[in-house]
């Protein structure tokens, strides 16, 4: 009899089948004989997994928290449009990495920097990152200040910036209270933009709009006291998030520094045992001008883009002050979809005292995301607004 | 896919087989062989040359979630069962409760044989190897080796009591356990050993530090002494060789001829897994050793993780858990459609919840509908007749069982252990409710030597049917040699006794088959007769065969709820 028989024949007849099947080779006399001659019969060999299983078995593998190579889709500035990018993250002691990373888009805007990120300080309650890199980006959209601004205005300026910053975050409780501070320093070589639209210059001069041509270095620090009590900062159903961030951009010459105020209120609601999440978000972000300093164009507050007023153009409006209001209510669709009905209203002024309610852009969409417990690899948004449509395709939360 | 198109080629395969082998013309040997039925499946070879592996998780659980979620069961009889479709003793599988005597002291016990650890000193060796909850394996004041596992912070006693307590319950159902205690651990008197180490985030490892423990304590459940409640495992003896698959065969070792979907023991996880809410099932909280019995190495088998259970899974369990699996087509699709609005019974049930228990109810729990996190190969291949038989095992689960079951999970919070309690004895009932009378659930024939047959039907014993109005017994005379039956007589009986027609043969070897069945209007199921098979002994009758279900074209699987409410 030949093993594969033997052993087919005797995996039928455990059970209550007839022995006949097997009477007719060399016949074992009993039940436990007829399986041992299957077992006997039997061709063992090592496992070998099939092609989907190696695949998916080194896909898993690349999961696992170790140096190694990692996509990297983030642009080096809003509206940089369709991202690729790769990086390399290196253990160097058993906690602390260094990242390099870089990216490019299709419409030129380039990324290049490292990170040195400690995040098991303070028993783990705290994480240091130092960050030095440079980005290009070479048309971003500039439609002129305040809310009332036209689409067709549009023009274009390009920069570079190389930049080394520094920020420790602690978790002082080891509960949701979050504190953080940082201080970076950067260059601002702002120029001409390319693609269609017209460039800055052609359009403003320096006295007409404040920072053209500029080149300023700023000395930033930031401060930020909030309290969070997301599950998960990039995927959350659950929590809220309340910050303000104090900024001080410092001019060593005396000609561009700014302040800059961010106050930022999230909460998810859940519904119906998650079923639907309502999240909500507003923030206001003021910034003022240093006295007997101007407050470039490129540093004013603004809305538009894949996290803010979603049915417009980045950078869409520009002023001293803006207010942002976003409700996403979102269903789940199962463990790792989420669809959602979305909703973005703001405003920019000039005068904090106009941040009101009357006057606001809005737009409205659908959202598509795929998301893991913590994380949002891929969302996308369909928005409409006055000025059309807008898809955004992006990694990671909205807010 | 290749190997999965190489298992389903081969399912294929035994399944032409085995309607080839089922034809009693196909050749003259005997049905019944001397040693039927089989009490214990032969592990005959030496199973040394057996190599540990890994089961990958993601190619696991894809499989589960997008191929298994579609499949068809093949309706093939399960192929570890012996001639009176019982599941003998094997390296998988004890019988226990329901085939012998479990009392609540057996069932305290559990699998525990050996001494507890002593808490007096632990010496932390290492992380733990296995299990989401913190913990570490370290070494008791006897020098003895334990994987300890913590609560929650803001769950105390939940997830040691769950794994406790399923510990019990899976050893009394027949499955290998680790042993399992619950006991203490003092920070203040833990040392560690100059060579524990711990793997970082980097992969390397390093060794152990008090500030590795004090950032493990933060997280977890204090004692009001300073103490911490903790359950410990004991290390398995032998060479552990990674997780079992449950499709398949393991490849190298040459005892293991069953493939897993078709071992009913691994079917009816389906009818545990609901009963106790053991959600997660896959292969990695199985775990294979390679032991030495009888002089030669065999592979053992042990459900090595049976925490994610009740309402508990490190941490409560979320709403959909034991209601639908991880991804599922026509939900999606369902939500998708109608923006969340087409609900799912999970939204929408009430729970009773405490800390210490989780989210388990058993008031809608239908078990027809029960979804584990994943749907394993073995799960899609049960059939009633599988079902049939676990829910036999759980309905043998009395109340003062249950409670001595819950009970040793000394959780603290009366009303928690009442409610637990409460729930595991209500979802028992609904199991039987469902599976039992489902098919004919004629169980326990006997035969007497002067020709009384006397069986029980499980259903009607267990109150969740009325009787039937009358048994029927179609009588045979039976040739061992040719499969073949000559029917002599036909019986009937309104009771669960009747007498044999005259006639029956006295000769020690001869064999008769008599085929059971009864008229209930309730469940036309039942008039589909179970077959068994008697052998004439020195003594009388012996029963050597029966047959719930055989293997038919378009045999119907486990039937939905939807079919038989």
């Amino acid at each position: 009899m030949s093993p594969a028989r033997a052993i087919t024949l005797a995996v039928l007849c455990l059970a209550a089948c007839p022995a006949s099947a097997v009477a007719q080779a060399q016949e074992p006399s009993t039940r436990a004989g007829q399986i041992e001659q299957a077992q006997a019969a039997k061709v063992t060999h090592p496992y070998e997994p099939g092609q989907v299983e190696k695949v998916l078995n080194f896909v898993e593998s690349t999961f696992v928290p170790g140096s190694g190579p990692h996509p990297f889709f983030e642009s080096a500035y809003s509206g940089g449009g369709f991202t690729l990018g790769a990086g390399y993250n290196q253990f160097v002691s058993p906690y602390n990495t260094v990242d390099m990373r870089g990216s490019y888009t299709f419409k030129g805007y380039k990324r290049v920097e490292a990170e040195f990120t400690a995040p098991g300080l303070f028993n783990r309650r705290g994480t240091f990152s130092a960050l030095a890199g440079w980005r290009e980006a070479t048309q971003v959209g500039f439609y002129g200040i305040g809310t009332n601004t036209s689409k067709g205005d549009r023009v274009n300026y390009g920069f570079t910036r190389p930049h080394a910053s520094a920020q420790l975050a602690v978790r002082p409780t080891g509960g949701g209270l979050v504190v953080s501070g940082g201080a970076e320093v950067s260059q601002w070589d702002t120029g001409p933009g390319e693609g269609s639209a017209p460039s800055i210059e052609t359009v403003y001069t320096p006295q007409s709009l404040p920072g053209l041509g500029a080149e300023p270095v700023y000395y930033h620090t930031q401060a930020t006291v909030g309290f969070d009590s997301r599950p998960a900062v990039d995927y959350a159903r659950r929590g809220g998030y309340y910050r303000v961030t104090f900024h001080d951009y410092a001019d060593p010459d005396d000609l561009f520094g700014l302040n800059q105020v961010t106050y930022e209120a999230i909460q998810h609601i859940p519904i119906l045992r998650e079923t639907w999440v309502v999240s909500m978000r507003a923030r206001v972000e003021t910034a003022t001008n240093k006295e007997g300093q101007e407050l470039p164009y490129f540093m004013l507050p603004s809305l538009g883009g894949g996290s803010s007023l979603r049915g417009f153009s980045s950078w869409r409006f520009r002023d001293r002050n803006s207010l942002l209001l976003q409700l996403d209510w979102r269903a789940m669709i199962n463990r790792y979809i989420d669809i959602a009905l979305l909703y973005d209203a703001g405003k920019v002024t000039e005068r904090s005292g106009d941040l009101s309610l009357n006057g606001l852009k809005s737009d409205f969409g659908f959202g598509f995301r795929l998301h893991g417990p913590a994380s949002t690899p891929l969302r996308i948004d369909i928005m409409k607004a006055n000025e059309g449509f807008h898809v955004v395709f992006a990694s990671g939360a909205a807010f | 896919m290749a190997h999965l198109r190489a298992r389903s080629c081969f399912v294929v395969l035994t399944v032409i087989a085995a309607a080839l082998a089922l034809q009693p013309s196909f050749t003259a040997g005997p049905r019944f062989y001397p040693d039927d039925p089989l009490q214990r499946e032969p592990e005959s070879r030496d199973a040394s040359g057996v190599k540990a592996w890994d089961i990958g998780l993601m190619y696991e659980l894809a499989v589960n979630l997008y191929v298994n979620e579609r499949r068809k069961p093949s309706n093939t009889r399960a192929q570890n069962v012996n001639t009176i479709d019982e599941v003998p003793d094997s390296s998988w599988f004890t019988n226990r409760i329901g085939q012998t005597r479990v009392t609540p002291e057996d069932l305290a016990r559990g699998p525990n044989a050996g001494r507890p650890p002593a808490p007096e000193k632990w010496v932390i060796v290492r992380e733990k190897s296995a299990g989401a909850q913190p913990g570490f394996t370290a070494r008791d004041a006897n020098g003895e080796t334990w994987f300890v596992a913590f609560d929650e912070k803001a769950r105390p006693q939940a997830d040691s009591a769950a794994v406790v307590i399923a510990t019990k319950i899976f050893w009394a159902l027949g499955y290998n356990q680790v042993e399992t205690f619950l006991t203490t651990f003092d920070p203040s008197r833990a040392e560690f050993d100059p060579k524990a180490t711990m793997r970082r985030p980097s992969g390397e490892r390093t060794p152990w530090r008090r500030t590795d423990l004090d950032a493990l304590l933060e997280g977890v459940a204090r004692n009001a002494d300073g103490t911490y409640r903790v359950v410990a495992g004991r290390l398995l003896p032998g060479e552990i060789l990674g997780g079992f698959r449950y499709d398949g065969t393991r490849p190298d070792d040459p005892n293991d001829i069953v493939p897993h979907q078709h071992r009913r023991e691994l079917r009816a996880l389906r009818v545990f897994g609901a009963w106790t809410n053991l959600t997660d099932q896959k292969g990695g909280n199985t775990v294979d050793t390679l032991v030495k019995e009888n002089g030669k190495a065999i592979v053992k088998h042990y459900l090595q993780d049976v925490g994610s259970t009740f309402g508990t899974a490190n941490g409560p369990h979320d709403w959909d858990v034991g209601w639908e699996h991880f991804y599922q087509s026509d939900t999606t699709v369902r939500r998708f459609l109608t923006f969340g609005f087409g609900l799912s019974p999970w939204q929408t049930v009430p729970y009773k919840e405490y800390p210490s228990v989780g989210k388990f109810e058993g008031d809608r729990f239908d078990p027809r509908e029960w979804k584990p996190q994943t749907p394993t190969l073995a799960y899609v291949e049960m059939r009633a007749d599988d079902a049939f038989w676990a829910a036999r095992r759980v309905m043998a689960f009395s109340d003062d069982l249950i409670r001595a079951a819950v009970r040793t999970g000394q959780i603290s919070d009366a009303a928690a252990e009442s409610h637990l309690a409460t729930v595991i004895g209500n979802r028992r009932d609904a199991i039987g409710r469902a599976y039992l009378p489902a098919i004919n659930p004629i169980v326990e024939p006997r035969l007497t030597a002067d020709g009384a047959l006397s069986f029980q039907n499980a259903a009607v014993d267990a109150k969740f049917a009325e009787a039937p109005a009358a048994y029927l017994a179609a009588w045979s005379l039976f040739d061992n040699a040719t499969g073949t039956a000559k029917p002599i007589a036909e019986t009937k009986s309104a009771t669960t006794s009747m007498q044999g027609p005259a006639g029956l043969p006295r000769t020690e070897g001869a064999y008769i088959e008599v085929d059971l069945s009864a008229q209930s209007d309730a469940h036309p199921s039942w008039r589909e007769p179970i077959r068994t098979h008697f052998r004439r002994t020195a003594n009388g009758w012996t029963l050597v065969g029966l047959t719930r279900l055989a293997d038919q074209p378009g045999d119907a699987p486990v039937p939905a709820a939807r079919d038989q409410k």
